[in-house]
């Protein structure tokens, strides 16, 4: 059971990753993004990340994907259609390099993962009945281990902040 | 197919789409919609590998990128938001030039 939903989300995941790079509209792009985000969000959920399933969630489907389509739909762009653009060299290029990338990627990890033993799926979680992924867990490693990393993402959180109110600004 | 040999190969599989959209795509709302997916995609690797690992460390860089992307989005809204104002229609090929 718990592989079917593995399997069915991920290939959900690549077929929306997809959509998001071939449909047309703007607006199709971003729906096929949050079907995207939904995925990935089972599979973090499947993984046994469930504080990262919630914020994932919070973070991309409810704050990042709404601002996007809120920028979509208040510039209203056309329609591209990539198949009847005119670069056609560029477009060769492109999709030769995404090949190139793929080999190399899914070449590499097949080796990597067929030679030696392979690594189960979040094996060390299920058997020994520990804490992996909660929120308790997380919280402890973020505030004792990494709390330095913690503290810097409120920085970066701050400057982009100060960034938005300045592009923002009317001049 | 249980084990993480398959999370990579999806992870690996979203993270050339998402290359790929970068170059194929005129329009920089969607530009950015494929960098989300690169991000989405390392995501799912850190998750992987902190899974089969058992440890944390994984989720935490989770954390950061995610703060990453969500500063990012934020920071390129606003140029392409801002270039709108300015020339009333939005193509990465419009721009050559980064006058305030």
């Amino acid at each position: 059971m718990e592989e079917v939903v593995l399997i069915v989300a991920g290939v959900l995941a690549v077929g929306s990753a997809l959509g998001v790079v071939l449909l047309p509209n703007a607006v199709y792009s971003a729906l096929m993004l949050l079907l995207n985000l939904f995925s990935l969000a089972t599979l973090f959920l499947l993984l046994h990340a469930q504080f990262m399933f919630a914020a994932q969630l919070l973070v991309y489907a409810g704050a990042i994907l709404v601002l996007f389509l809120f920028v979509v739909t208040l510039l209203n762009p056309d329609g591209e259609n990539i198949l009847r653009d005119r670069r056609r060299l560029q477009q060769a290029g492109t999709i030769s390099l995404g090949l190139f990338l793929v080999c190399l990627l899914v070449g590499a990890l097949l080796f990597a993962f067929t030679s030696g033993p392979q690594p189960a799926l979040a094996s060390n979680v299920t058997v020994n009945n520990s804490t992996y992924g909660t929120v308790e867990e997380f919280g402890k490693a973020l505030f004792t281990q990494f709390l330095l990393p913690f503290e810097l993402t409120a920085l970066v959180l701050l400057v982009a902040l100060i960034g938005a109110v300045v592009l923002g600004k009317r001049r | 197919m249980t084990n993480i040999t398959f999370t990579m190969l999806v992870s690996a599989l979203i993270f050339t789409l998402g290359a790929c959209g970068v170059l194929l795509r005129r329009n920089p709302l969607v530009q950015f919609m494929s960098i989300e997916l690169m991000l989405n995609a390392v995501n799912l690797a850190f998750i992987s590998f902190s899974g089969s690992l058992g440890t944390s460390e994984g989720q935490v860089f989770v954390l950061v990128v995610l703060t990453v992307a969500a500063a990012e989005a934020v920071v390129g809204l606003g140029i392409i938001v801002a270039m709108f104002r300015k020339r009333k229609r939005i193509d990465v090929d419009d721009i050559r030039s980064m006058e305030g």
